[in-house]
């Protein structure tokens, strides 16, 4: 017998949740907890709790190690991260970010809170991301930044906007937040671009409780970073030019990321077996595709993206709906994206009809630390239970 | 007392002498949870799975700082300069904004991120906090949008004067009261002064998280709206039009960290008060030390042990003073000094001749976890020494910085 034998037996329609634990669509992992003492351990012993004890500055070292980057500078979120490598990287007296707006909710909020405009350009309708192409026709010459985002699944066209920024002179920054674990040719992410710009908030692959870090390879960048980041306060502690804001990582957060660096490999493992659990039991429910990993790369496996195609018998929205009333907190990918947003500053685009387009078709299911196999079972034998009864869950209303 | 007697004609490190501390002793609070309590602490989170955003511990520790300190609101943010950028855009503020040209970096700062523009105002000669007359001066001039004052060193700010003025021209006030948690006035905290106030638990405070701030208030509307900027955990039902959205997140690292500082507070006051008495006994009669009283306060969280410095009669300036104690190792550099205008290139130095005098003659001396009586008595001995080598040292240390 099935999960569900009557449509009135879904969540929506107050028959029992398949879940009685929230199944989010974030990372969340747990690292050891002995290993976290054991790294707390070293700054409880030093007495230094924050500004730059020695568990951050082993963080960093490692960072950068394992993104094969010169440089690593930790900040208390990705978020003031980016905000200051936009800052020091924007051409001067030029104002506009090109940047996808099929991307993440705040990424706007962070152009805007470097002083900066976000112009929108397409993402490819393939990959779902920026390229070279998508980017070229929004530059002109208020042009301060280009904005790489790495996409969920695979990367952006590191390729093309290389090239686009070699040809303009225009500096390329990275969003690299959703591609921690990912190679791109060969190019380990990371180590591509003028900065890539990382999250450790607890539903990325690195769960730090909170915090980010930039890596690079120039080294008179991060020199200007950390500056920025230590409260503007240059070398000889009286402020630079700059200005600055104290946006340091403290030691615990660091003990955390360490912890989670020594077990990233078991982690990518994990996810690996639930995406093949997820391509294994997708594979013959009509209409519904997983978003395909291209294993020819070093590949995470964080995320599980799936799209809804048009013979796919009910909306996006109730589909989602649906699902949420079992205690699958799926979402929307990207939606609305941040062109449709109401927001209190400028924001430059032409037509984005394909990033409209696209923003209606995929969505995120379950992954992560808190999703079994057999979760991913049920999840798959309720959206085919979805898919042959939507007449019937139109029927009685339900959605 | 036989350290000082033997420290007299000690020669200090800047001439070549041994530092009178092994190691820097340094300022700050730095209280934290010893081994067993942080690990307990630490292994709940782990069982528990909830790591961030708005979490059980969070939840716990805004109730318990909200009962504390008398307020309707009391909303966790990653740290005080973010908490301060946070608050500007909460505010709406757009334009310029006085701040008190000795306070922390971070005031002016804050304002500078959110597209405002600091304006420094004078302080009060005998508190060395925002002067209201100053503020009255400098807001009929016009073109100010609010005000944002500092509680420094343990003390409190005139509110009341400060309230009238901002009464007076129509302009919000608010507070980074950084320094001045477990502060009370007439009986009660002073919390709810202001439209807002900005409270540190960075770890050099006396309520320490590691590193983290809050925001309190009254306002049952601008706390829904620093919420919604801070994320969207946690911000209840009230849904406020937010211009642009920033990541103040709190952790439960943090939360926990800070609910273990609150069970100890009393004691690290206590501890504070006691230290102080320390200091005053020993510097009493030292010719040009002043050991600055707490202002504005009938309780004190006594977390800051700061000097003024008379040239004339110690024999050294401040600055000078400040140099030859870091030979010695020991921090006397007050924090609130790097945010003194007249580091700031972008605005010059006007006229602000209260501010002055005391960034020229302002020392601040360790009262910390690690400072203990043997520790003050040490710095009180070099203290005197300085002032009976005073004319010899003068030439060696030159100006200061």
């Amino acid at each position: 017998m099935g999960i569900k034998t009557n449509v009135s037996d879904l969540g929506l329609a107050g028959g029992p949740r398949i879940f009685d634990q929230i199944k989010s669509v974030s990372n969340l992992v747990k690292p050891d907890v002995e290993k976290f003492l054991g790294y707390s351990r070293m700054f409880h012993d030093a007495e230094v709790y924050t500004g730059h004890g020695e568990v951050e500055k082993l963080m960093e070292r490692r960072l950068a190690e394992f993104h094969g980057a010169a440089h690593c500078v930790s900040f208390c979120g990705g978020f003031w991260g980016l905000v200051m490598a936009m800052k020091c990287l924007a051409l001067p007296g030029k104002t506009e970010v090109v940047m996808p707006s099929l991307t993440y909710r705040r990424l706007a909020d962070i152009v805007a809170w470097a002083g900066l405009t976000p112009h929108f350009c397409e993402v490819d309708p393939e990959l779902l991301c920026i390229t070279g192409e998508t980017a070229r026709p929004c530059i002109n010459e208020n042009t301060a930044l280009i904005l790489g985002v790495h996409p969920i699944v695979n990367c952006c066209d590191i390729d093309g906007l290389e090239a686009l920024s070699a040809e303009t002179g225009i500096p390329l920054l990275i969003d690299a937040v959703e591609s921690v674990y990912e190679a791109y040719k060969g190019r380990k992410i990371g180590s591509c671009a003028n900065a890539e710009c990382f999250s450790m908030q607890s539903s990325k692959l690195f769960n730090a409780f909170e915090g980010g870090y930039v890596t690079t390879n120039d080294g008179e960048l991060a020199g200007r970073l950390r500056i920025m980041r230590d409260s503007g306060l240059g070398p000889d502690g009286l402020p630079a030019e700059q200005v600055g804001l104290g946006v340091v990582q403290n030691e615990m957060h660091a003990a955390m990321a360490l912890a989670c660096l020594d077990d990233v490999d078991e982690q990518m493992q994990a996810n690996r077996a639930r995406y093949r659990a997820y391509q294994r039991c997708l594979a013959d429910i009509p209409g519904i595709s997983l978003r395909q990993f291209d294993e020819s790369q070093r590949c995470g496996y964080k995320n599980i993206l799936a799209e809804l195609d048009e013979d796919w018998p009910l909306t996006r929205e109730a589909t989602i709906a649906i699902l949420n009333a079992e205690n699958m907190l799926c979402r929307p990918y990207y939606f609305p994206s941040l062109h449709m947003k109401k927001t209190g500053y400028p924001m430059i685009w032409g037509d984005l009809s394909q990033t409209e387009e696209l923003a209606k078709r995929f969505l995120l299911l379950p992954c992560g630390y808190f999703v079994s196999e057999q979760d991913i079972e049920k999840i798959a034998e309720l959206l085919a239970f979805i898919q042959k009864n939507a007449a019937a869950i139109k029927e009685k209303g339900l959605v | 007392m036989t350290t000082s007697t033997s420290l007299l004609s000690k020669t200090f490190a800047v001439k070549g002498g041994t530092p009178a501390f092994p190691s820097m002793q340094r300022l700050g609070q730095h209280y934290f949870p010893d081994w067993a309590r942080y690990e307990t602490a630490f292994r709940d989170i782990f069982a528990r799975q909830y790591y961030t955003n708005h979490g059980p511990l969070a939840q716990r520790l805004e109730a318990r700082a909200a009962s504390y300190l008398g307020v309707r609101h009391a909303m966790c943010i990653t740290n005080e300069a973010i908490a301060l950028c946070l608050a500007a855009q909460a505010l709406s503020l757009q334009g310029k904004v006085l701040v008190p040209a000795i306070a922390g970096m971070q005031l002016a700062q804050s304002l500078q991120w959110a597209g405002c523009e600091p304006v420094y105002c004078d302080i009060d000669l005998h508190t060395g906090m925002m002067d209201a007359q100053a503020a009255r001066a400098r807001l009929a001039a016009g073109d100010i949008v609010a005000i944002l004052a500092a509680d420094l060193f343990g003390s409190l700010a005139d509110h009341a004067g400060l309230q009238a003025v901002a009464d007076e021209f129509g302009l919000p006030l608010y507070f980074d009261a950084c320094a001045a948690f477990g502060s009370t006035s007439g009986g009660r905290s002073r919390a709810g002064d202001g439209r807002l106030q900005v409270f540190s638990m960075q770890s050099s405070h006396v309520l320490s998280a590691g590193e983290g701030a809050f925001i309190v208030t009254d306002d049952d509307q601008l706390a829904a709206h620093v919420r919604n900027i801070r994320s969207n955990y946690g911000m209840g039902q009230v849904i406020v039009p937010v211009v642009k959205t920033s990541n103040g997140r709190f952790s439960e690292a943090q939360a926990a960290v800070a609910l273990a500082s609150f069970d100890d507070l009393d004691a690290h006051i206590a501890r504070n008060q006691q230290l102080r008495q320390d200091y005053v006994a020993a510097l009493s009669g030292l010719a040009g030390i002043e050991v600055l009283a707490p202002a504005g306060v009938d309780r004190s969280n006594g977390q800051s042990l700061m000097l003024r410095v008379d040239a004339a009669k110690f024999g050294l300036s401040g600055r000078q003073l400040i140099a030859l104690l870091q030979a010695e190792n020991v921090q006397a550099e007050p924090q609130v000094n790097a945010g003194f205008y007249r580091h700031d290139s972008r605005f010059g130095t006007s006229a602000l001749p209260v501010a002055d005098a005391w960034h020229d003659s302002l020392v601040e001396l360790p009262l910390g976890s690690k400072t203990d009586g043997a520790t003050v008595a040490t710095i009180a001995a070099l203290l005197a020494a300085a002032h009976a080598q005073a004319a010899g040292l003068a030439t060696v240390l030159g100006a200061g910085r």
